[in-house]
């Protein structure tokens, strides 16, 4: 399982506050934690919501080069603007990125896609389009079609391409579980190449007990075909769970890593 | 490298139970880093003799093995990790070894008896075994007493292990012991049993001559009967 952390974000209060302050020793304190906790890309996300296009251009542009000049973890650069991405991409310095994301309509689609093929680095397809999330697998498959187009397209290959089949709270939906994880199953069937990511924690908005609930969540998805997460990598039953996962699938000769990750805690 | 610095390598090696240069070991750090296949391999182009391999590397370190499972720092896979390492090197030794004319230290009959399918334990007994040099015959799971002491003929076996994991199969090893006694073949055959609900009392009860907990118990029992 490749993890992305998730802390960075400036959707986050106090992460907002350290976009906005500048302060390096806060945000390099989040990056040197996360990488240190195992994971294998650290998301950005400085969208604070209150400043303009250029703010969060700079933003991105000022962290991306802050953590970068501490922290060998490769970034997630994430932004729904496709010009914040390339600043991030641009100030990255030849390291290893991933694109956080594009969605399957054409006017984010031909503006992202070919950043992935300027820099040769993968990227994050969401299964949605103009009108948003859409209810359904299918409809969630044909927007990840949408995408495949444009990649080959844009010469860019399957293997760098993350689908993330998207997640609604079951809270407001009872049947929203079973669409994503039915959905990853469809991508993991058509696209076998692609990889597949989900942020874990969404499904469980509004309801009780949500470390069991997301636990649960991610077992099934990594049975359907999730080899990505995004998630609180600080968090040690979410850690566990992929260990757990990683065990049961066969992937884990001896359970080496299982036993690893419990002995040293 | 030098012999002793190969040698200890392979023993290090197998306390980590590794196989290949790609296995990860119990601790971490080891990846693509020669294991006991490689070490083997090279202790051999540089000329160490198969019993010094086999001793001073291979099995000499399962005893550390025991120890940490006794211990509770190893779990069941990371013992069975280490049987397989030394298995690993067993199967490139053991060409050499017959060809140096260094016998095996007997032939060691094992089998999970009818009726049961239990077979976790006896393998690790069997890997144990194979590595510190007895020649296994391992007959398998549900196998009829029959068959047992047929096997036991035909390799004219010192020694006979016997599994079973439930109180309605356990039953079943009286009758192999019987059958041996009837046989003739009881005084030229070591007879020791094992599994979850077998205790001494119960080897004593059937005529076995012991009860082992696991299969380091198996090769205390070896040493002191040999």
């Amino acid at each position: 399982m490749i993890t992305i952390a998730e802390k960075i974000n400036a959707t986050i209060p106090s992460v907002k506050k350290i976009i906005e302050t500048r302060d390096r020793g806060k945000l390099l304190e989040l990056a040197r934690t996360q990488s240190k906790a195992g994971a294998d890309y650290l998301d950005v996300n400085v969208g604070t919501g209150t400043g303009s296009r250029q703010d969060e251009i700079d933003s991105m542009r000022w962290a991306v080069t802050m953590i970068q000049e501490e922290v060998e973890t490769p970034l997630c650069i994430d932004s729904a603007d496709p010009d914040v991405l390339a600043a991030g991409l641009a100030a990255r310095d030849g390291r290893p990125a991933l694109i956080n994301s594009t969605k399957g309509s054409d006017e984010h689609l031909n503006k992202v896609v070919p950043l992935a093929r300027e820099y040769g680095q993968p990227l994050v397809g969401l299964a949605m389009d103009e009108e948003g999330i859409p209810a359904t697998v299918t409809a969630r498959v044909a927007a990840c079609s949408k995408i495949v187009s444009t990649c080959a397209e844009n010469r860019v290959g399957m293997d760098n391409v993350f689908f993330d089949p998207l997640v609604l709270p079951v809270s407001t939906d009872v049947k929203q579980g079973l669409v994503t994880l039915e959905t990853i199953r469809a991508l993991k069937e058509q696209f076998q190449k692609a990889h597949i990511v989900m942020a874990v924690s969404n499904v469980s908005f509004g309801l009780p007990e949500r470390r069991i609930f997301n636990t649960a969540f991610l077992h099934m998805a990594i049975f359907a075909g999730l080899d990505t997460a995004i998630l609180d990598v600080l968090n040690p039953d979410l850690m566990g769970a992929i260990k757990t996962a990683e065990a049961i699938m066969g992937r884990d000769r001896h359970c080496r890593k299982y036993a690893r990750f419990w002995r040293n805690r | 490298m030098e012999t002793q610095e190969l040698l200890d390598r392979i023993a290090i090696n197998v306390v980590q139970g590794r196989v290949e240069a790609e296995d990860e070991g119990f601790d971490e750090g080891f990846e693509n880093q020669p294991a006991v296949i490689e070490l083997v391999e090279e202790a051999l182009e540089n000329g160490i003799s198969p019993s010094d391999i086999l001793i001073k590397g291979l099995t000499s370190s399962m005893t550390v093995v025991g120890e940490k499972f006794e211990t509770g720092e190893y779990l069941i896979p990371d013992m069975l990790a280490s049987a397989e390492a030394v298995g690993a090197g067993m199967d490139i030794l053991t060409p050499h070894l017959l060809k140096a004319g260094i016998e095996s230290k007997g032939k060691f009959v094992i089998a999970t008896v009818s009726g049961d399918l239990h077979d976790i334990g006896k393998n690790i007994v069997a890997i144990m075994l194979k590595g510190a040099g007895y020649e296994v015959v391992d007959l398998g799971v549900d196998v009829p007493a029959s068959r047992i002491i047929e096997t036991v003929k035909k390799h004219n076996a010192p020694y006979l292990g016997l599994s079973a994991l439930l109180t309605t199969t356990m039953r079943n090893m009286d009758e192999v012991i019987d059958g041996l006694k009837e046989a003739g073949l009881r005084n030229q055959t070591k007879v020791c049993i094992g599994g979850a609900p077998t205790s001494q009392d119960f080897a004593d009860q059937i005529g076995a001559d012991k009860h082992c907990n696991d299969a380091f118990a198996v090769l205390d029992w070896l040493k002191a009967a040999a």
